[in-house]
């Protein structure tokens, strides 16, 4: 059993009653306190004495190094926690051990002093800036940061209490039902490197909307930042203080464009490669998973002999890291998805479907240009395109909700292609191979992650 | 209109609707029947002949019914799965989907009527009406008049036209939704002569209707033999209700106890319905077994791997696939996205298929296509 909390402040005798979940089969047992308004505004009032004594005159260059120890943890296959996460990871989130692996290498690379030292530096130009005044300009960060996680792509959580600990924000995180766990370990972990930021950061599970028990963060949270689907969202908006400031991570759409020149018969099977390591990471559920693929028409290899290639990597692609575990609901939606596709295809639409035997991966080729979202898990569409031109009226109907674009064009080609994206919505172009993995300077949905978290403030004269 | 051979096929699928409904034919029997089906479809519907191809499945390789290719529920979105002529088909039914324009809502070709006419009435007899009753029907779902080809809006029409008492009808429109002073008047009305009657309606017009009671203080004390069938998901149209509160509502602010509360699972894509076991259970037997859809003889419902679309082992979840001799002139053979798992004779549904949005922050389908509509606005 794993205690899946980590709650500075609150003993076990405070603990009313418990929750303990099973996940894969049993395999992994997680326990949870079930929270009650009383308890959790206690351990409120202990991130606010440790904030106070621990975090807010701590300077940034040695939160940075907390942190980046905290990584390295993560990151060294002999470290206790690296292992824990390992192995609990694949059960919890229905990841397979591989993914979850090259998960936690590359978020973990995320947190090192070198990639925050990048951020910092882009965007608030002279760190020190949240230590003190800086000619004449200070920066600081909220005093407590509410944070709802979703839980798709694990990580993506300790990055938001990273960000929040850099500008000394206090942290409640709530996690999602698909990764409870990861988030906890990474509080605890930075407990053990450093106590007093330890004490900064609470973070558990409790389902979400729990009116009575977040009613109590909401009354004192100065900023929350909220990742979900739209109704989450929405309702966090409804609900948050008037006064806080709400940073919202909401549905999020990527696809992929392939240029002919891409298409060329030396790099076709690298371009096809590249593609289904962007469909296959995160099993297609991050923010940043293409849900298309435009392939251009006129080059060496056709678009829907590109279907068939993407296909041949993807199954490729298996054995090296295979597609976790999914729900009935999920398998049933794909196999909908299929049949739908091979009847398209009958109809004479000249749809055609490359698919595994079992659910692993699905690749249709689809002449209709719309774009369309996957059901996800591995299911892509592919559509040719006249002309890379085409695409930007294409996704231009659903800007609000466009993110990473992966394109693999000629240089020209792309940034041609990139200013009518940016125009249409899109706030990430980036090559296919890179598209899973955004920089640590990433503007996520178009903002600055620290500076959307920050108040400027000016000393003149 | 079915073509000769067709037309005796139906004689036989009507002489079958006629059956005690508790009857259910053998595995052999329900396999014989189901071969000579899809045989006739096999033959007819030529996308559906070339799907059982790609399969290696012909009608001469069918040994058992459950090797009958079953075609998925979103495939009807995609054409016309009509064995016959389209210009034949007497009446069409579309899903109610969200709205990709017309050609995405899933279509139901009905060649024969009285197909859908000969399924529908007697099982909706047996399980709504075991003791013989004439009530007036209440609808709160509008008219087929204004739905044409709302299968629900069918079916209820025609119940009313049929089995419904003098005073059935519907109270709600299209556009102004429910008349809920026209329908709380008829109630009181009903109630004070001590008249029972039948409510219809989809779940989510109830929540709404209920939420209004509520919301006013009011109640109605419908007098005993007073039975509703609710039917359908919510799909965002209300807030979710699980159904045990939803009965509990019924009870409280209606006077219909559980025992005649009764579910209807149906779909566009099928010509037969599903109803609780409850009500019948209690008039015919005294009392009510655990509440599950029983399958009328010429239906057979199995709940599949979601993985390998194989029958699962008794008892286990499933993905739900029903076999519907009714459906002579489309598919027989429907495979579901909703949950379920057998219960003795017959099925339970765990979860239907909502296109609940998928994990995290990814986005529904749904979403994506309000979002162009409201930019095409």
């Amino acid at each position: 059993m794993i205690d899946a909390f980590h709650l500075p402040g609150l003993a076990e005798a405070d603990v009313a009653s418990w929750d303990v979940r099973e996940y894969g089969d049993g395999a992994v047992r997680l326990r949870f306190p079930v929270m009650e308004p009383a308890t959790l505004g206690g351990v409120l009032d202990t991130l606010a004495r440790a904030r106070a004594e621990h975090l807010a005159d701590r300077p940034v260059a040695e939160i940075v190094a907390v942190v980046d120890a905290v990584a390295r943890r993560f990151l060294d296959p002999a470290d206790p926690v690296r292992r824990l996460a390992e192995d609990a990871l694949p059960a919890v989130t229905g990841y397979s051990p591989p993914m979850a692996r090259l998960i936690l290498d590359r978020m973990a690379a995320d947190w090192s002093a070198d990639a925050l030292e990048r951020l910092l530096h882009e965007e608030l130009g002279d760190p020190a800036v949240l230590d003190g005044f800086r000619e004449g300009r200070r920066a600081l960060g909220p005093e407590l940061a509410f944070h709802i996680f979703a839980g798709n792509v694990p990580g993506v959580a300790v990055t938001s209490l990273v960000r929040a600990l850099l500008v000394k924000a206090a942290s409640l995180g709530k996690t999602g039902s698909g990764d409870p766990l990861l988030p906890v370990l990474f509080a605890r972990a930075l407990a053990e490197v450093d106590p007093g930021l330890g004490a900064c950061v609470a973070v558990t599970y409790w389902p979400g909307g729990s009116a009575g028990i977040e009613g109590v963060v909401f009354e004192r949270a100065d900023t929350v930042v909220v990742y979900g689907g739209e109704a989450v969202v929405e309702s966090v908006r409804a609900r948050a203080h008037p006064g806080a400031r709400l940073v919202e991570h909401g549905p999020k759409l990527s696809f992929a464009i392939v240029a002919r020149e891409a298409l060329e018969a030396t790099q076709r099977d690298a371009t096809a490669a590249d593609t289904a390591r962007a469909v296959a990471t995160f099993d297609q559920q991050g923010c940043v998973s293409p849900h298309v693929v435009y392939v251009e028409d006129g080059g060496a290899t056709t678009p829907r002999d590109f279907a068939a290639a993407l296909a041949g990597a993807l199954a490729a692609l298996e054995a090296e890291l295979p597609r976790g575990r999914i729900t009935p609901a999920e398998a049933a939606a794909i196999h909908q998805l299929r049949g739908a596709a091979e009847f398209a295809g009958l109809a004479g639409r000249g749809v055609e479907l490359f698919a595994s035997d079992g659910t692993e991966y699905t690749v249709v080729y689809d002449p209709d240009p719309t774009f369309e979202a996957s059901c996800l898990n591995r299911v892509v569409r592919v559509k040719p395109i006249g002309s890379l031109d085409d695409v930007a009226g294409l996704v231009r109907p659903y800007a609000r909700y466009l993110q990473t674009v992966g394109i693999a064009a000629p240089a020209g080609r792309r940034r041609v292609v990139a200013e009518r994206l940016a125009r249409a919505g899109a706030t990430r172009m980036t090559d296919l191979e890179r598209m899973p993995w955004p920089p640590p300077t990433w503007h996520h949905d178009g903002r600055g992650p620290l500076l959307e978290l920050i108040r400027w403030v000016d000393l003149e004269g | 209109m079915l073509d000769f051979e067709g037309r005796a096929l139906r004689t036989e699928l009507i002489g079958l609707f006629t059956r005690p409904i508790d009857e259910p034919l053998t595995d052999d029997e329900f396999t014989g029947l189901a071969r000579r089906v899809f045989a006739y479809q096999f033959a007819r519907n030529e996308p559906y002949a070339a799907y059982c191809l790609r399969r290696g499945v012909r009608p001469e390789t069918i040994e058992h019914w459950t090797q009958i290719p079953a075609v998925p529920t979103a495939a009807f979105k995609e054409l016309p799965l009509v064995s016959g002529k389209l210009a034949d088909a007497e009446a069409v039914f579309r899903t109610s989907g969200t709205t990709r324009g017309a050609e995405r809502r899933g279509e139901h070709h009905i060649l024969d009527l009285s197909l859908y006419h000969g399924s529908l009435l007697p099982s909706f007899a047996a399980y709504l009406l075991p003791d013989g009753a004439e009530l007036p029907m209440l609808s709160l779902v509008p008219s087929v008049r204004e739905m044409v080809d709302s299968s629900l809006a069918h079916m209820i029409d025609v119940v009313m036209d049929r089995l419904g008492a003098d005073g059935s009808r519907s109270f709600a429109t299209v556009a102004t939704g429910i008349d809920y002073d026209a329908l709380d008047a008829a109630l009181e009305r009903y109630a004070s002569e001590g008249t029972p009657i039948m409510l219809l309606g989809t779940s989510f017009a109830f929540v709404h209707w209920t939420d209004h009671l509520r919301e006013r203080g009011m109640r109605h004390a419908l007098p005993p033999g007073s039975r509703l069938m609710d039917t359908g998901g919510f799909k965002g149209r209300s807030r979710e209700v699980p159904e045990p509160e939803l009965r509990a509502t019924y009870h409280e602010l209606l006077g219909i106890p559980e025992d005649h509360v009764v579910n209807e699972y149906g779909m566009t894509e099928m010509c037969s319905q599903f109803y609780d076991s409850v009500l019948r259970e209690k008039v015919v037997r005294g009392a009510a077994g655990p509440r599950r859809k029983i399958p009328p003889p010429w239906v057979r419902t199995i709940p599949v791997d979601p993985e390998t679309l194989e029958p699962v082992a008794p008892g286990e979840v499933g993905v739900l696939r029903h076999h519907d001799l009714a459906n002579l002139g489309s598919v027989a053979a429907i495979q579901t996205e909703d949950l379920g798992r057998l219960e003795g004779d017959g099925f339970v549904v765990l979860g239907r298929a909502s296109g609940a949005p998928p994990r995290g922050c990814s986005i529904a389908m749904d979403l994506l296509v309000e979002a162009a509509r409201a930019r095409g606005r």
